[in-house]
């Protein structure tokens, strides 16, 4: 076996996990009138069947004061049972353990969702939500304590087989942990011992009504790593210790980070792979309680190496197992080259819970589908086609691979020299690199399929009649727009963002680039020029440059590394028409606000990281010319990466 | 001792896990989980088994004590050159300790009165069993062990057994005596074809509490006094990484996370032709204390 540690059984409590891989607590917005869904049932069963050794639900609200999120399921109500038995039952079937995230989110809460004042130890406002909260009462404490019991006893009747309270990044318990946001001067607050009696109270609670014999675990966050002060690895230690040595609970699971640094707790491609195994291994070294490593591992090389490095006793994976459910399986079987990889670009995880849509994965469009979409739900096509996908990127490769599954005949033919599509050249962004494992994790797939794949190839409809195929699936994509709309951006100088990432573009040393996207392919284009020792100054219409970039946690990051080389940022600015010789470009645009125009310039080169436009005309030469037509991706609209790959799927899926 | 036609030889032929595949432990704790695992006849006991059919005159009884997977190691030692193959069991015997599982051997010893009990010294997976060597001195038979060479003299046992730092010493049994024989003792043959097909035939004898004549209650979980509570792989030692200092700023504690504690040093971009960039670049050197000479 590869990975023997990853695969040897670890103990938490009296539950015995088959391996090491632990399937963290996440948001799924999943829940429907807070009670667990239908959904939850497929989902977290998709993972066991994948092979997870350990199932953690998302965080459940223990009291009518906790509504962090619209869609949270609250544990603190009977109504959850029937809900949790099936989950349970349906984890149960593949032989994987399943606790539940128990929580409350105290600050970190809104209170016009649940109509209630918001809870925290002290009147401080969480730096996202910015609502300043009521200071409990020890009543309020009690009664909080309370809930979490009663919360856990639904758990317990659930069938879980365990409870993890949630002490990390978002929770009330670390509220009344750090020193930041606990400013009491009574019994809760001021020393260790008081800032640890609220959490003790909650943890006590729990033990005593779920008995000494059901495992009860806590998620401790690290280190906050908050510049005016909180809780550092220091003081963190401290407070394992004193949690393990008050002997009620079984094992410490850890984050990192709070909402003040979201792209920390969910750290984006722009973070290192593992990058927390230095404070799981800090607070393993201090405690002898199994503790858990959560953290862009997506790996199992990575995960068995933490493992043999002493550094942690379980591996926590989230967002890689969102992607590739059967990541265990295939590590255990040896299957490397199978497992499909989190990039951790954030678009359809953390940035659709973000705002307020369901869980997705760009990668893997059964994500919440799994009862439709899951595993084994392909059934091979009724009638067998010969399929011509035109266009290698994204949605071509998922159509091709998934109608070669199917038992079509497929060929994929590509103009360019290599599939991928627009990921090639996306992927040339500063800090994007990792964006081209999409091309990795599906080559080899599309020729499992038994796909045909032809490069260099460039599809006419003189080549389709020739070929009589029964199926055209066009996956051309789409190009920057051919005439924009900025006056003078066809003019000297002026320079899209493809011809900059190729490497075409003669770029000048002082250059302003104009971002009508607000996304990647903006501010990775602006630091890919910043990187090559020109001046960049970025025109946007938004509030800010990276306006798209809040939800996916690669906002800060981003703009950090734009200012440390040097970029500056006009925003509120609509560019309206650029003129000039090249080496003289000049600008003019209006403030989106005032309505006044400005004038920005000289500048030796300009970048336009503008619109895009469909690559349609071999569709529309073919419309009515043969007997199934499609088209997918970029080419019915550009879009971005998922829904390239979610079209891809569903049409390989259903012709 | 014996029935007077040759030398009466027991050997006690164990059942281990092959220890190589990753072993997985029960809901419980307490023991292995055995699904998945290869069972092997512990290499010890075959040595033994070899080294008492190796003895000319030598009229050898392959005992087990097991359920029915048991009667494919009796079959190998009947191919091997056993005489015949007795397996002892009844459900009472689940789950004893070697005290439980000293007083079957010991039964079984009192009515077959051989004059040498032999087995491994040590099973593969779980070390060392005191049950043959405390069967035989309840009956007040000597014990010699880690035994690798054996020989009768004029009524008694000459061994010869394995000591530390790879000392030989040699003893004197009195027969009738328990000898645990080291795995390295013999080399176990691989039977010949007719051996293995005679062994399928022939009968395995069976013996439950009744042969024995011994009180359930005595025997297996009941008649046990140690009890297993718990089983643990290790903890792995962990290796030593840069943690975050925590009497740095947090984007200091930040860059040390994402750097894996390498702190990098500012960097200066010289400009200049190649000459001056050799120039250059010694210089730096004789700066960091890195050529002879040179000094911080």
């Amino acid at each position: 076996m590869m990975f023997p540690q990853l695969f040897s059984p670890v103990r938490l409590g009296r539950v015995e996990l088959k391996n090491r891989i632990s399937f963290q607590p996440h948001l799924t917005n999943f829940a429907v009138d807070t009670l667990p869904s239908e959904k939850h049932v497929h989902y977290w069963g998709e993972r066991a069947k994948g092979g997870a050794g350990l199932i953690v639900t998302e965080e459940m609200s223990v009291h009518p004061t906790d509504r962090a999120y619209e869609k949270l399921i609250e544990v603190f109500r009977p109504e959850v049972i029937p809900g949790f038995r099936r989950i349970t039952d349906r984890v149960h079937e593949f032989g994987a353990r399943t606790f539940a995230q128990i929580n409350h989110n105290g600050q970190q809460c809104d209170g016009t969702l649940s109509r209630l004042p918001v809870f925290a130890p002290s009147p401080v406002a969480d730096p996202l939500f910015r609502e300043i909260p009521k200071e409990m009462e020890p009543e309020d404490i009690e009664e909080v304590a309370r809930y979490f019991a009663r919360s856990a006893v639904h758990v317990r009747e659930g069938g879980f087989d365990g409870i993890e309270l949630q002490f990390g990044h978002s929770s009330l318990a670390r509220q009344f942990l750090s020193p930041l946001s606990n400013q009491r001067t009574d019994e809760f607050g001021g020393s260790v011992e008081n800032r640890m009696r609220a959490p003790l109270l909650f943890i006590a609670a729990v033990r005593k009504a779920v008995g000494p014999d059901f495992t009860v675990g806590i998620r401790l966050c690290a280190d906050e790593m908050i510049p005016w002060g909180g809780l550092n690895l220091a003081d963190v230690q401290e407070l394992a210790v004193r949690f393990e040595a008050a002997g009620l609970i079984d094992f410490m699971d850890l984050s990192i980070g709070t909402f003040y640094n979201l792209f920390l707790v969910e750290g984006s491609m722009h973070t290192p792979l593992g990058y927390t195994v230095p404070l799981a291994a800090g607070i393993r070294s201090r405690i002898r309680l199994p503790v858990f490593c959560t953290g862009r591992i997506n790996d199992p090389t990575m995960a068995e190496k933490v493992l043999v490095n002493g550094q942690a006793d379980v591996i926590g994976m989230c967002r890689a197992l969102i992607c590739d459910p059967f990541l265990p399986q295939k590590a255990q079987e040896g299957r490397l080259g199978d497992i499909r990889s989190c990039v951790a670009d954030n678009q359809n995880c953390i940035g659709r819970i973000g705002m307020n849509k369901t869980l997705g994965c760009i990668q893997n469009p059964a994500v919440g589908l799994e009862k439709e979409w899951g595993e084994g739900t392909l059934r091979p096509a009724p009638v067998k086609k010969r399929v011509v996908v035109v266009g290698g990127g994204p949605a071509g490769m998922w159509a091709a691979k998934m109608a070669g599954r199917r038992g079509h005949a497929v060929d994929l033919y590509d103009k360019g020299e290599q599939l991928g599509g627009q990921v090639l050249l996306a992927m040339k962004g500063a800090g994007r690199e990792e964006f081209g494992v999409l091309v990795r994790n599906e080559k080899a797939q599309v020729e499992k399929a038994g796909v045909r794949v032809h490069l260099g190839v460039e599809v006419t409809p003189e080549l389709v009649a020739a070929t009589r195929p029964d199926v055209v699936i066009c996956a051309t994509g789409s190009v920057p727009a051919r005439n924009p709309r900025i006056g003078g951006a066809r003019g000297p100088a002026v320079w899209n963002v493809w011809e900059v990432l190729q490497g075409k573009a003669e770029l000048g040393q002082k250059v302003c680039l104009v971002d009508t996207d607000g996304h990647h392919r903006a501010t990775a284009t602006a630091e890919l020029i910043a990187s090559q020792g020109r001046s960049v100054h970025v025109l946007c219409s938004s509030l800010f440059v990276g306006a798209e970039l809040g939800p996916t946690q690669d906002l800060y990051l981003t703009r950090q590394r734009l200012l440390q080389k040097g970029c500056t940022f006009t925003p509120d600015i609509a560019v309206l028409e650029v003129a000039g010789a090249a080496g003289e470009k000049r600008l003019k645009g209006v403030n989106v606000y005032s309505n006044a125009t400005q004038e920005f310039g000289p500048y030796d080169s300009v970048v336009l990281a503008i619109e895009q436009e469909v690559e349609d005309q071999l569709y529309r030469a073919l419309k009515h010319q043969v007997k199934e037509l499609y088209r997918i991706g970029d080419c019915v609209a550009p879009r971005k990466v998922d829904m390239a790959i979610w079209e891809g799927h569903r049409v390989g899926r259903e012709i | 001792m014996g029935n007077g036609h040759g030398l009466e030889v027991l050997v006690l032929l164990r059942e281990t896990r092959d220890p190589r595949p990753p072993v997985r432990l029960l809901a419980s704790g307490a023991a292995l989980r055995s699904t998945g695992l290869r069972r092997v006849v512990n290499p010890a006991d075959l040595a033994a088994l070899e080294v008492a059919v190796a003895r000319p005159g030598a009229v050898v009884t392959a005992l087990a004590v097991g359920g029915e997977e048991l009667d494919d190691a009796l079959r190998l030692g009947l191919s091997m050159g056993a005489a015949r193959a007795i397996r002892i069991w009844d459900e009472a015997l689940r789950d004893g300790d070697a005290v439980a599982e000293a007083r079957v051997l010991r039964r079984t010893l009192e009515i077959l009165r051989p004059t040498l009990f032999l087995t491994g010294s040590s099973l593969l997976d779980r070390g060392d069993d005191a049950s043959a060597a405390l069967a035989g001195a309840g009956l007040g038979m000597a014990c010699a062990r880690q035994v690798v060479s054996l020989a009768l003299e004029r009524g008694r046992a000459l061994a010869i057994r394995r000591a530390e730092k790879g000392w030989r010493e040699e003893v004197e049994l009195r027969l009738p005596c328990t000898v645990l024989v080291d795995a390295g003792a013999a080399e176990p043959r691989y039977p010949d074809l007719p051996s293995v097909l005679g062994a399928l035939a022939a009968p395995v004898a069976v013996w439950g509490l009744a042969e024995l004549g011994l009180p359930a209650w005595e025997l297996g979980f009941d008649g046990a006094a140690l009890r297993p509570v718990g089983l643990a792989a290790p903890r792995s030692d962990p290796l030593r990484v840069e943690t975050p200092d925590p009497s740095q700023p947090a984007h200091e504690r930040v860059r040390s996370l994402f750097s894996g504690g390498i702190r990098p040093r500012q960097g200066r971009v010289h400009l200049g032709s190649a000459g001056q960039a050799v120039e250059r670049i010694l210089a730096i050197f004789a700066e960091e204390g890195l050529l002879p000479g040179g000094g911080p």
